[in-house]
């Protein structure tokens, strides 16, 4: 059979920003993928050396809005390294509920959109629902509805007043039953699991070879988590269970999305019970010797790493980092192999892909 | 965690038939992260195999180029491997002219994309890579873009829809000419 290259952009796969294919197919069936990157590509690597590194918490937050808040957190972090800053306790447990929050808002998103391009609207609708009380809580307690500002150096930008506190805390309890609802809802609706099963497959073998991360690796029987593997803020102290599948297929990959989203909602809870009181920021910070560190996180999307290389001035010899979609791009060329055209929007998408994050 | 550590170093100096010596750091939560430097930039391939055979991963590649490097006469690269959560920076020094490196894609296949985009943002040569296309930037602007002065809207695809729009209708317009 000949084959037949088609070029895929972001309207007809579902993507809220532009992404390249070209996709080599025979009939209907895929055989190759070439992923062209860079239609967003911004130069923000370069931008940050020419900002101080209190200017580049701002820049790097609106690097993209999904996992925005993983962004000045993470390169605080390695700042923090450098300079050897302790932050507050508080401050650690104040970090882990914005990157919580924003967990569970990212991972309801991805869901709504599978739901979408299978072509269930109602379950759409109703998981974008669930997502909009985690949206007026953002905008509740950071007063904006994706960027939160949270983040400074030595801590963090916001405090939880008793009753913030509290209603933070009722409306994670308002989560609970319609997030329950919406993990049976996806594992048992006939025409999800027609789409999804066995559909777009990463073995575990792939997987690593693939160097993937996040809930795309978890999906396919790696148990890795930054939150785990390398503690850091709050997530010592915290109890909490990574969801691991071994199909390594789409509805995997939306099971583990869901049941992290629920177990977040787990995590927000012991943190506000949890919380010592006390100060949430650094009332003095040290200057920023000479140095470099790493910093790492788990990001919604996976392993986010931050590498820093200052030389006692304000702005940074070097700041790199590396966004959890980079490598699981690559995986989408052993995803799609052997499947059909129709099913590369969903496959695409079950990657729950950050491009803003990888063009940078 | 300390034998696992000094594991590490010697899997190193068995794969490279270097001496290497390994600074670790661990910071306030027992997390470890590794730094070391090889005397020779073509170690990086032994040195990355050691890092497999301890079914290490490929976590990220930072080329960089400061001003202290432009006088010292040596830019650098720092590879970052996850070892199961710890962090390994193993930074190799090349020339400021003419720089080349191992393509560590036989082992690492995420390397790809690293390579590729540090290609095209330093004067840096990757030798052995699979694919050394342009990664995210356009072919038209000149290579090394992080070692020259180009405009910051030449620089960014995203900086005008107006010049992109542009640069398709001319594109289309050749492809139909006769």
């Amino acid at each position: 059979m000949s084959t037949k290259t088609i070029t895929f952009g972001p309207s007809q796969l579902a993507l809220e920003e532009p992404m390249y294919f070209r996709v080599e197919t025979e009939g209907e069936i895929v055989v190759g993928l070439d992923v062209l990157a860079g239609q967003v590509h911004r130069g923000m690597e370069h931008l940050v050396m020419k900002r101080n590194l209190y200017q580049n918490i701002t820049l790097l937050e609106r690097l993209c809005s999904l996992c925005s808040n993983s962004h000045p957190s993470t390169f605080c972090t390695a700042v923090e390294e450098v300079a050897g800053i302790i932050i507050p306790a508080r401050a650690e447990y104040l970090r882990a509920i914005a990157d919580e929050i924003k967990r569970i808002s990212s991972h309801l998103f991805n869901c709504a959109v599978i739901a979408h391009i299978t072509g269930r609207g109602p379950i759409f609708k109703q998981a974008m629902e669930v997502r909009e009380i985690m949206q007026d809580t953002k905008e509740a307690i950071y007063g904006n509805r994706m960027d939160l500002a949270a983040n400074c150096i030595g801590g963090v930008r916001y405090d939880l007043t008793p009753e913030s506190a509290g209603f933070l805390s009722k409306q994670m309890e308002r989560m609970k039953t319609p997030l329950d609802a919406l993990l049976r809802i996806y594992a048992t609706d006939p025409a999800i699991r027609e789409r999804s099963e066995g559909v777009g497959v990463l073995s575990r073998r792939n997987a690593v070879d693939c160097a993937v991360v996040g809930p795309v690796a978890r999906a396919s029987g790696i148990d890795y988590d930054v939150r785990k593997k390398s503690p850091y803020g709050a997530y010592d102290r915290l109890s909490f269970t990574t969801s691991v599948e071994q199909s390594g297929d789409v509805r995997a990959r939306i099971m583990v999305r869901l049941r992290e989203a629920r177990e977040a909602v787990s995590i927000i809870g012991q943190c506000l019970a949890d919380m010592p009181a006390g100060p949430a920021w650094a009332d003095t910070l040290p200057e920023i010797p000479a140095g470099e560190a790493i910093a790492k996180s788990e990001a919604p999307r996976g392993e986010l790493i931050y590498y820093l290389i200052t030389d006692g001035t304000d702005m940074p010899v070097r700041l790199k980092w590396r966004v959890p979609s980079y490598m699981n791009w690559d995986a989408l060329k052993v995803m799609v192999r052997g499947e059909r055209i129709a099913d590369i929007p969903l496959i695409v998408n079950s990657i729950d892909p950050c491009i803003s994050c990888t063009d940078r | 965690m300390i034998e696992v550590l000094e594991n590490i170093a010697a899997e190193l100096n068995r794969w490279t038939g270097q001496e290497v010596a390994v600074t670790w750091r661990l910071d306030r939560k027992g997390v470890a992260t590794g730094w070391c430097r090889l005397r020779e930039a073509a170690c990086i391939l032994p040195a990355a195999q050691a890092v497999a055979s301890m079914e290490g991963r490929l976590s990220m590649v930072t080329a960089y180029l400061p001003e202290v490097a432009k006088r010292t006469g040596a830019r650098e690269i720092a590879y970052h491997f996850d070892l199961d959560g710890t962090t390994l920076t193993i930074s190799i020094q090349l020339p400021p002219e003419g720089a080349q490196v191992p393509s560590l894609t036989t082992i690492f296949r995420n390397a790809d994309w690293n390579e590729r985009e540090f290609m095209e943002l330093y004067d840096i040569q990757v030798t052995g890579h699979p694919d050394p296309r342009r990664l995210f930037l356009d072919e038209s602007i000149e290579p090394a873009a992080f070692e020259r002065l180009i405009p910051y809207s030449t620089f960014s695809n995203g900086a005008s829809s107006t010049a992109l729009w542009e640069r398709v209708i001319a594109d289309n317009a050749r492809k139909e000419a006769p």
